[in-house]
């Protein structure tokens, strides 16, 4: 469950952080407007918040999420404005002349974006995408919240449960453990790669 | 589902005093990240093999697993040990706990950032090492140190509505009561989350100011010393 939400949200954050980051960088004051509004909001309110937000508060709307989509929409949703910031940059770092040239030639922004200075700027953020995925991995925990509900509210249950099997969550830890070091061993050796083409 | 004026009236001053915890729980728990991080960032840098090799091991498993699994760890499995904490106290040391790991690299990264030959100046005008560190690299080395610690602290403040899952007393929890007082989950949240937005967002902006400031600072010294 953890790999499923942690990859599929990664990929929505992804999405929604170029689209964002896109925006950030157009021309048009009002798609940069959108795009601040949804990166502060996001950004400014805890993951937790957002999460009970989709799963309670819009099932309490009619419209009824499963925990897992719940959770992909909420992280997702979350990811992307995290990204924004991440995509911006490594857009920013590409020299403005390759848009400039790629606009000379007859392509539209849309085409200069997607084909000129992603792929250059993907480069660049790779190690950032890296250690995102780290973090998105570890707030997965979170949608415990959601799935199950009753483990979250009633502390009480918990400590009973856990009174018996505290090594449950040292067991837990290890998991995470297991999980992220191999990813953090692959953001350390993505960004000595990267710097190393930086300086050839 | 829009609730009326006068609940809105009723929840408003429980959600204000449980926002005061939010921020009570995010200071105590701050300051503790502050000082711990300290600690473990110099105890990183020292010459003593082990001492470096364990604080470079707390980082690395504090940064490697969720903060809510080290929460659980700290207020579940230690009463086991005889070690039972209240659940505001537990809070405040699992953040704060967690917060130092990440503190202790920006402080290495910020102590990093001042160039060696300040620190060889300062011993060679026979200052001694433990005297160079808070006289000669920290204060040149906040300008780096500060943005980053202003996004922790951000970052802090969200990270206590994890809180709510031991029923540590902040805003969520709060939150969640009245959910299952009112059953009224979209306005209580989304009354939450503006109260988040409107603590997280000075200091965002803040955060933003800081490191502009801290750019054209780097930019003019250069400049300066070219």
């Amino acid at each position: 469950m953890t790999v499923i939400v942690t990859a599929g949200s990664f990929v929505v954050s992804i999405v929604l952080g170029i689209i964002s980051a896109g925006c950030a960088t157009s021309r048009s004051p009002v798609l940069r407007a959108i795009s601040y509004a949804y990166v502060e909001v996001f950004r400014a309110v805890p993951i937790l918040t957002q999460l009970f937000i989709i799963y309670f508060g819009l099932g309490s709307i009619g419209i009824k999420l499963n925990p897992i989509p719940a959770a992909l929409v909420g992280f997702g949703l979350n990811g992307g404005a995290n990204l924004t910031e991440v995509f911006r940059g490594g857009i920013g770092a590409i020299d403005h002349g390759q848009t400039e040239a790629a606009l000379s030639i007859g392509m539209n922004p849309l085409m200069a974006l997607r084909y000129i200075v992603l792929p250059q700027a993907f480069r660049i953020v790779l190690p950032s995408l890296t250690n995102f995925a780290i973090g998105l991995l570890k707030d997965t925990s979170l949608a415990s919240a959601v799935a199950a509900p009753e483990l979250s509210f009633d502390a009480n249950t918990l400590v009973e449960r856990t009174f018996q099997s505290p090594e449950i969550y040292i067991l837990l830890a290890l998991f995470y453990l297991a999980m992220s070091l191999p990813l953090s061993a692959l953001a350390t050796s993505l960004e000595r790669r990267s710097a190393r083409g930086h300086r050839a | 589902m829009m609730p009326s004026w006068s609940l809105i009236a009723v929840w408003l001053p429980l959600l204000v005093v449980a926002a005061v915890q939010t921020l009570k729980m995010a200071a105590f728990s701050y300051v503790l990240g502050v000082i711990a991080g300290l600690v473990i960032a110099i105890g990183q840098m020292s010459e003593h093999r082990l001492l470096s090799k364990a604080c470079r091991v707390y980082i690395e498993f504090i940064r490697a697993t969720p903060i809510l699994t080290q929460l659980f760890l700290i207020y579940f499995v230690l009463p086991s040990v005889g070690l039972a904490l209240p659940e505001f106290t537990a809070a405040v040391i699992a953040l704060g706990l967690h917060y130092a790991a990440y503190m202790a690299e920006t402080y290495r990264s910020g102590i990093a950032g001042v160039p060696v030959g300040q620190r060889e100046a300062a011993q060679a005008i026979g200052m001694t090492r433990t005297e160079t560190l808070p006289y000669i690299v920290l204060p040149q080395s906040i300008r780096i140190i500060l943005p980053p610690m202003v996004n922790s602290a951000i970052s802090l403040l969200k990270d206590t509505s994890v809180a709510s899952l031991i029923a540590a007393p902040e805003l969520m929890l709060r939150a969640n009561d009245l959910t299952s007082e009112y059953y009224m989950p979209m306005p209580l949240y989304i009354i939450a989350g503006i109260f988040y937005f409107m603590m997280a967002y000075p200091l965002s902006l803040w955060a933003r100011h800081l490191e502009r400031f801290a750019r054209r600072g780097y930019a003019s010294a250069h400049s300066v010393s070219r």
